[in-house]
């Protein structure tokens, strides 16, 4: 299980911040009253990940997120034999366990794991709610507070990775995007506690270097970079030290670029 | 020695005159790449490059200096149209180099900001420019203490006070105070000179060419094929005017051309003129301010070498039926065209079936045994998790690691997994008159044309390809105009690859015009049908979209952007493989930054080639 990053939250605590888009609050409460599967999609960094904890929290329920990756296969999901010292041992891998005991099982970005994954989640997907589990002989029937939900970054071009249509059509779906610049910035101030001048020239930062995607970035930059490089400028450190090492540097290795980027930094933070 | 004296006078003169700073110079070819980035940053147009300016005459009066030396009547400032943002090709008006790059990053902020309502470019130069500098100052505060730092060292260069003309120092103090204070000038005095150059804004008014990008009217002539590197980068001003009349007194010329410079003698008619020395019409073209460009129906002689008119049916390849209609993207009025490319479908005359060249056959195995191994097939992994059978070999280091007491994690079973890969393949080749152009040696003393690149690259990938059972398909393109878009077919999917396609290759020929955005839409309606999983469309070409019409330039820029992005919604992947150096202008636009690729020489495939398909199409034995 050592190629397997799961993070179990547990119910307790107290509720993750959120700023909600639009209304996937109540899109999300139905999905999981009606026990249908949620499918997100969204670039990196834009509060997937965040909106599933603060449901999670607000549901009392507990969180099993698995990140995929391109070895994730689907024993690493159901569960596999342990060979012991002269015996075996069934040990139940996350999507197993969340069958079982209930609550969310949060694949993110589902599309990097290996195909036969697909395979597994599509008898949760539909009416039936079974996971059947090939060498136990069990077939495991889903709790009503058990809920499936993949999320993937549409953006990213792969000729051999994208989400075939059968498999989209299992899910409700949500898109997702940046907040808006006045919303963005105050998340930004409510969690690192930079002044609003700070959140707002960064979050216009970041709305440069988002329209620099495809052409000179692959990606924009993420409201979690953004969180960081505040963090950092909280903590202290120079605005333009900030923006290199928490937006600039994590976005680019082109030297080039870099210099440009940075240009624009000093334009929006200049403090000569 | 009357001649040396000369030379060696003009030259000190000049340099004394010269009032830049050469030794702090920075080149505008060692902070593009930077300048853009932060142009677009910015939020500059994206579908522009930065190019390098031309120098332009000014009104401004002269000092002795000059006057003694002939110079300083031009001067080169900052600009933009519609295609590129135009920068000085060098600048050296500070004594400190960072003060000269500052000065870049300056000029493309204020031709990246938004304009506001309040500016109306080119309507009043003084306030057009105050009123960008104080909406990119607003913008952008952190660009404040560094404009500070340019205006006063700009204004440190000279006192006013130290002018004679009365005239002129009045109107570099309210220059001076406009710059300090952006916005509070309206007016500049009364002067019988035009007020001195302001390296800070951009150009009062840029030099248009005016009629030079009209509509398809039919009688436009591309000026881009066989122009010079640096005839690229550099823009030239040009004007319309009437052809002069070809009866004229050839001796009457002759006399003119003795009083006159020979910028006045270019505007002569040259329409017959066999133009041998073209490097040194170059350097004249380099040095005259203003060139008079005329539309005339008989190409000359350096024309009719590009063989604009199309071969006899005889000689010409097959058109296959009545050709296809596509739609082209206008991107000024944002609308698709309908039907308004035509696509021939061509099918080559003369090939003759041949076996594959010699020079490419060592690199052609290896590539196949690399695409062997690609193929549908299964494998077996082995200390797996989980498998269909036991590896021994993993069980018994567990049960020795057991015996002495160690730990392990239990991956003791091998896995046998299908390799399957559904992926079909289409390769456009651009077949266009600039891929006869020289690009250097193939192998040592045999110099290469960019079609022998194209010609050795569609051999290598077909070889590549059919060693890897993935579907393929190879067309070419070519075009004249938008009723004559020439697409010739190589191998079709259903085709096998065998020594007649290879004969099609081998036949394949430089001709005509880039037309790219057609022709895309063609190979991805024909990729589109093929039942494969995913689609690949990779697109080999030298430079950009251009055609006899409107095409070239920003028109077939956005055009060929618009058909990529078309390919991409209907689920193709397209990617480019060039071979122009300046590609990296304008093909970030086009296909994004992990969109295309650059090749410089046939050799350098065999190694680029299994790198790049296999980035493409994913880690495939992983899956």
């Amino acid at each position: 299980m050592n190629n397997l990053t799961t993070i179990d939250t547990s119910a307790a605590g107290s509720t993750a911040f959120y700023q909600p888009q639009g209304n996937e609050e109540a899109l999300f409460m139905h999905a999981y009253e009606h026990q249908l599967p949620v499918l997100l999609k969204g670039p990196t960094g834009c509060g997937k990940t965040r909106f599933i904890s603060y449901m999670a929290d607000k549901l009392g329920l507990p969180l099993h997120t698995v990140a995929c990756h391109d070895d994730l296969s689907a024993s690493d999901l159901v569960g596999r034999h342990l060979i012991g010292d002269g015996d075996t041992i069934w040990s139940d891998g996350p999507l197993t366990r969340a069958v079982r005991e209930g609550g969310i099982c949060y694949l993110d970005e589902v599309v990097e794991a290996r195909k036969d994954t697909t395979v597994v989640i599509h008898p949760l997907t539909d009416d039936r709610r079974i996971l059947p589990i090939d060498r136990t002989g069990e077939v495991l029937e889903a709790p009503d507070n058990f809920m499936l939900i993949v999320s993937y970054n549409p953006g990213y071009q792969n000729v051999l990775k994208g989400m075939k249509p059968s498999t989209r059509q299992r899910f409700l779906s949500m898109s997702f995007d940046y907040l808006p610049s006045a919303e963005e910035a105050a998340v930004i101030v409510h969690e690192t506690g930079v002044d609003q001048t700070i959140a707002d020239r960064l979050v216009a930062l970041a709305n440069s270097l988002r329209e620099l995607k495809d052409q000179d970035l692959e990606e924009g930059a993420s409201t979690r970079l953004l969180m960081y490089t505040a963090t950092l400028i909280a903590a202290g450190f120079e605005p333009l030290q900030a923006c290199r090492a928490g937006m600039i540097e994590p976005l680019t290795d082109d030297a080039q670029t870099i210099v440009g980027l940075m240009e624009l930094v000093q334009a929006t933070f200049g403090t000569e | 020695m009357e001649e040396r004296v000369g030379q060696v006078w003009d030259r000190w003169i000049t340099k004394l005159a010269y009032q830049g700073y050469p030794e702090a110079a920075v080149q505008l070819d060692d902070v593009k790449a930077a300048l853009g980035v932060f142009y677009r940053g910015l939020g500059g147009d994206s579908g522009l490059t930065i190019s390098a300016t031309t120098p332009t005459l000014h009104r401004a009066r002269r000092n002795w200096l000059h006057r003694v030396a002939g110079t300083g009547s031009k001067v080169e400032l900052a600009w933009y149209d519609e295609r590129c943002l135009y920068l000085p090709q060098r600048l050296d008006v500070y004594p400190q180099a960072d003060l000269n790059r500052e000065l870049y990053f300056w000029l493309a902020a204020l031709a990246g900001t938004p304009a506001s309502a309040d500016v109306h470019r080119g309507m009043n130069w003084l306030v057009d420019n105050q009123q960008r500098c104080l909406q990119t100052l607003s913008l952008y505060p952190g660009l404040k203490p560094r404009y500070q730092r340019l205006v006063e060292a700009f204004i440190a260069r000279r006192d006013p006070a130290e002018l004679k003309h009365g005239g002129q120092a009045a109107v570099l103090s309210v220059v001076y105070q406009a710059l300090r204070d952006p916005g509070s000038v309206t007016q500049l005095p009364a002067d019988d000179f035009a007020p001195d150059p302001v390296p800070l804004w951009l150009h009062p008014n840029p030099p248009r060419a005016e009629g030079l990008h009209s509509e398809d009217n039919g009688k436009d002539r591309d000026s881009s094929q066989g122009q010079s590197k640096e005839g690229e980068q550099r823009r030239r001003q040009a004007e319309r005017v009437e052809k002069p009349e070809e009866n004229g007194t050839t001796l009457g010329v002759r006399h003119e051309a003795d009083l006159f410079s020979y910028a006045e003698f270019c505007q002569m008619d040259r329409g017959c003129d066999d133009e041998d020395d073209l490097d040194q019409a170059e350097s004249i073209a380099n040095d005259i301010d203003r060139m008079a460009v005329t539309q005339d129906s008989t190409p000359v002689a350096s024309r009719i070498k590009f063989d604009l008119d199309l071969p006899s049916a005889l000689e010409d390849d097959i058109p296959l039926g009545e050709g296809i209609r596509y739609p082209e993207w206008d991107y000024k009025r944002q609308v698709l065209l309908p039907d308004y490319s035509c696509i021939v479908p061509m099918e080559s005359r003369n090939a003759k079936a041949c076996d594959l060249p010699g020079h490419l056959q060592t690199t052609a195995r290896r590539l196949r045994r690399q695409f062997e191994m690609l193929t549908n097939r299964s494998v077996r992994l082995r200390s797996q998790y989980d498998g269909d059978e036991l590896d021994i070999d993993a069980y018994l280091q567990h049960r020795s690691a057991r015996a002495t007491g160690r730990g392990d994690d239990g991956r003791l079973y091998s896995q046998k997994r299908q390799l399957q890969r559904d992926l079909s393949c289409l390769l456009l080749a651009d077949l266009s008159l600039s891929t006869d152009a020289w690009v250097g040696t193939r192998n040592p003393g045999e110099d290469c044309q960019v079609i022998d690149v194209i010609r050795d690259s569609l051999y290598l990938f077909s070889e590549s390809l059919h060693a890897s059972e993935d579907q393929f398909a190879i067309h070419g393109f070519s075009s004249r105009r938008r009723e004559h878009v020439r697409f010739n077919c190589l191998k079709d999917f259903g085709e096998t690859y065998n020594d007649s396609v290879r004969g099609r290759i081998a036949d394949i020929s430089p001709g005509f015009y880039t037309r790219m955005g057609a022709a895309i839409r063609h190979a991805s309606a024909l990729l589109a049908k093929q039942p494969a999983e995913k689609k690949l469309l990779l697109i080999v070409t030298d430079g950009k979209p251009n055609d006899l019409d409107r095409y070239e330039g920003r028109h077939g820029i956005e055009d060929t952007r618009k058909a990529i992005q078309e390919a991409r919604c209907q689920g193709l992947v397209p990617f480019c493989i060039t071979i122009d150096e300046q590609a990296n202008q304008y093909l970030p636009y086009l296909f994004g930054r992990q969109g295309y690729t650059f090749i410089h020489r046939a050799t350098e495939l065999p190694k680029k080639l299994p790198q790049l398909y296999l980035k493409l199409t994913g880690k495939l034995l992983e899956h």
